[in-house]
């Protein structure tokens, strides 16, 4: 029945003292930063089907710029459904998610996930018929913003940030290791500078050296680019590494 | 743009799948463009064919009618005062019948007038005259004697002797145009050939000719008594131009009309043709023809309406000649020329109008040959539209099959496109996009296809069509001993079939032939049997709309599994 926030300190940052979970209403736990978070989750629940069983109930919690928030909980606990309200898939049954105090509901929900937040996908969904540099610009022109640069130039950009050499540019999709697609997974997220990275089990299939070097990437995006980053995980490492740790229950019938 | 973009890097990546819509749009559009190059082409002949060019109408006596209404009067009041055919059809009040209902010359104006539709109209008259001493007829036995059928007694030169049965094919107003008409006139030595204008003149139902000396006459005053003869005529007569020749009236008694020849013609076609079946009197040779101006025979008084050669004011008295009358009378022909076939519909609907009587009908040599001669090309038009219609079925099947299993394979690409954030909208202009890219391509290469392989493709089904229809009507030719009088049949069922019974040539459907004058011969229908089924801007335009069309329905598929689509499915959809 409740929903429990737990703040994490990290070994990097020191910041966030976390109030203790309230019972009842889940309570925003931010006071480093003054600012209104970029996303935010107002009592939000989902049904599937109207008036079918809740796979998330009167969910509250912040998303503020600049950190790594990790959902974790166990199978079962609405990660997905979570996942999918906060990228704009879907809409709540009731409650509101807000981006930036705007209810997604009412907002044009293309224009957000096209915009505004960039979705790391758990199995990548990249075009496999397409090479890594189109799936990359693919998304940059689906967002319609203007770019200074030439877009190859961005990709290899864009590439060497996610620490892939510019030759993969001209690959195949399928030509790539599971931790080379998630790269350009996150590099396509990355393309359109969004204000919120959303990554599906980013580590999931990954050894511990790439895991590790996929988390100092998403770091970095959070502290010096000043991204929020959301991270739905079940990996407890990850969880370590995050800024913050936004823990779902199972839900008791 | 970005979708334009998007379709054609989706296109040029799935070749394989590309260049088989191509390939199956190519055949569809190929065989479309067949069809529907056919069609404009038969359309286009039908259409053109007569109404860029003049069509000439007559009106003609319905005669069994005619007959019909006269027997049943001659058996009501039997009073007839035939004297020697008791048991033999009253010919004379049957020809006093036709005679009554013939059309005059005002009659025939006053439908020209009626006719709501520019018109202009011409006219011959023809009757016989017989040969003087000095002027005889070019034929090849001494006498006409062979010819008499019937009993009548006389063997004097003048070919009086004319059967009646000759003179019952000779009623006024031929039915079908100048050659049924021509025909019946075949009493005496010459046909004394009276023609309105030079349009007329052109038409004359002995055929064209060309003028080897002098010049043809006039039709005013100054030319009266101007006449031209044929080469022929003028050789056996060692006549020239500027001569005088005198022919004798038909009645015999002694009224002779002296003529001046102003020129010598010769007959384009050879002069051996003109025989009218054993009974033929020499006047049906076309080189006994005189062709002269209708002022002349007014002046003549040979003229009709003109007392002397009407009907029963002669009184046929002592004479052997019992026929002499109907035999000299003037045969009138008169013939309206319009601008197509669309004006002779008008026209022949504003004479009904103008209180043609039910007897009579409107007919056109012109036309009814025209009609006759699409039938081909008419079997060929359904058989497009029935190859059009199979063709753009089962083309639109394929394409709609093709383009779901297209749109299921690429489901997940929907959901990633829906997923980062693309609309639908833009996602299903997309696919259609790309497939009308590719259906176009195809629609070019099927057109190009098509309208290389159109023309002879068509005129081969074409020809098939004419042999067919040609079968049709040999085997048909074989059953009946001549044409079959069967509605469709090629060219038959038009004609009266009076001059038939006559002779026993094959009867030639006189009204399939405008110069059918040397009636007597089965005459085939020229069939159309080349069309210019090229594929012009039209044919290209209606096949773009096709193309479109198809695919639209066939990318309707694809439009409504990607509304469907709810973009959370991606994260189901986890290859």
């Amino acid at each position: 029945m409740t929903t429990e926030t737990t703040t994490k300190t990290t070994t990097e940052t020191t910041t966030t003292a976390a109030p203790a979970a309230t019972a009842g209403t889940a309570q925003a736990s931010d006071t480093t930063q003054g600012d209104r978070p970029v996303l935010a989750m107002d009592h939000v629940s989902y049904a599937y089907t109207k008036g079918g069983k809740q796979v998330v109930k009167d969910l509250s919690h912040d998303f503020h710029a600049g950190r790594v928030i990790a959902i974790v909980g166990p199978s079962g606990a609405g990660k997905t459904t979570v996942l999918s309200l906060l990228s704009g898939l879907t809409s709540p049954t009731a409650g509101r998610v807000l981006y930036n105090g705007n209810d997604l509901a009412k907002a044009d929900r293309y224009r957000f996930r096209s915009h505004d937040i960039g979705v790391i996908f758990q199995s990548f969904n990249l075009l496999p018929s397409l090479t890594v540099e189109e799936n990359i610009t693919l998304s940059m022109e689906a967002s319609g913003k203007p770019f200074g640069k030439p877009k190859h130039e961005l990709v290899v950009d864009l590439l060497a940030k996610v620490r892939l050499p510019a030759e993969y540019a001209n690959e195949r999709i399928l030509h790539l290791s599971g931790g080379e697609q998630q790269r350009v997974a996150i590099a396509r997220a990355l393309g359109y500078d969004p204000d919120i990275v959303l990554a599906d089990e980013p580590t999931g299939n990954l050894d511990m050296a790439t895991q590790d070097d996929i988390m100092a990437i998403f770091r970095s995006l959070a502290h010096e680019e000043g991204k929020c980053v959301i991270i739905v995980t079940h990996s407890p490492a990850v969880a370590d590494q995050s800024d913050e740790v936004f823990q779902l229950k199972p839900l008791r019938r | 743009m970005f979708v334009l973009k998007n379709a054609w890097r989706s296109v040029t990546r799935n070749k394989g799948r590309n260049v088989l819509i191509v390939i199956i749009v190519a055949i569809i559009a190929a065989a479309a463009t067949i069809g529907l190059a056919i069609r404009g082409a038969a359309e286009t002949a039908r259409a053109d064919g007569l109404s860029s060019t003049s069509v000439t109408a007559t009106i003609g006596v319905d005669r069994e009618a005619m007959m019909s209404a006269a027997r049943q009067a001659a058996q009501s009041s039997d009073d007839s005062d035939s004297s020697d055919s008791s048991d033999q059809p009253d010919f004379k009040t049957m020809r006093d019948a036709l005679d009554q209902n013939a059309l005059t010359l005002a009659d025939y104006e006053k439908y020209a007038k009626a006719a709501g539709v520019e018109v202009s109209t011409y006219y011959t008259q023809t009757t016989s005259v017989n040969g003087t001493d000095a002027f005889q007829p070019v034929e090849s036995t001494t006498s006409n004697e062979a010819s008499g059928t019937s009993g009548s007694s006389d063997s004097s030169a003048s070919s009086d002797g004319q059967s009646a049965q000759g003179g019952q094919g000779g009623g006024p107003g031929g039915m079908g145009g100048q050659g049924g008409g021509m025909m019946g006139m075949d009493s005496g030595d010459f046909s004394l050939v009276g023609f309105s204008s030079d349009s007329a003149v052109a038409a004359a139902a002995n055929g064209s000719f060309t003028m080897s000396d002098g010049e043809v006459f006039g039709y005013d005053e100054s030319s009266e008594g101007d006449v031209i003869i044929s080469k022929a005529l003028a050789d056996f007569n060692g006549l020239a131009v500027g001569d005088k020749i005198t022919v004798a009236d038909l009645s015999g008694d002694d009224t002779t009309y002296e003529l001046t020849i102003v020129g010598i013609y010769k007959n384009s076609a050879s002069s051996n043709t003109g025989m009218n079946g054993p009974m033929g009197g020499t006047s049906s040779d076309p080189d006994n023809a005189i062709y002269t101006s209708v002022a002349t025979l007014e002046k003549l008084g040979l003229a009709s309406g003109s007392d002397s050669t009407d009907d029963d004011s002669t009184a046929s008295s002592d004479d052997s000649a019992t026929t002499q009358t109907s035999a000299s009378r003037t045969q009138l022909d008169f013939t309206y020329v319009l601008n197509g076939k669309d004006d002779y519909e008008t026209f022949a609907k504003n004479v009904e109008k103008a209180g043609l009587e039910d007897g009579y009908t409107v007919s056109s040599a012109d036309v009814e040959q025209y009609e006759s001669s699409l039938v081909p090309l008419d079997n060929l038009a359904k058989f497009a539209l029935t190859l059009l219609v199979i063709v753009l079925a089962v083309g639109a099947v394929v394409l709609i099959v093709i383009n779901l299993f297209n749109v299921r394979e690429r489901k997940y690409e929907v959901g990633v496109l829906t997923a980062i954030g693309i609309r639908k909208s833009k996602v299903a202009a997309q696919f259609v996009i790309e497939l009308l890219i590719v259906t176009m391509i195809g629609i070019a290469l099927g057109v190009a296809g098509g309208a290389a392989a159109s023309v002879p493709v068509s005129n081969q089904l074409l020809a098939q069509q004419v042999s067919s229809q040609q079968s049709e009507a040999t085997s048909r030719q074989a059953q009946f001993g001549r044409d079959a009088d069967m509605p469709g049949a090629p060219g038959g069922g038009s004609a009266d079939s009076s001059d038939a019974s006559g002779s026993g040539a094959p009867a030639a459907p006189g009204g399939a032939q405008p110069s059918g004058g040397r009636g007597g011969f089965s005459q085939a229908v020229d069939y159309v049997s080349e069309i210019d089924a090229t594929v012009d801007l039209k044919v290209v335009g209606q096949l773009a709309l096709i193309g479109l069309a198809l695919t639209l329905v066939s990318a309707l598929a694809g439009i409504v599994a990607i509304i469907r689509y709810e973009p959370l499915q991606i994260l189901a959809d986890r290859s």
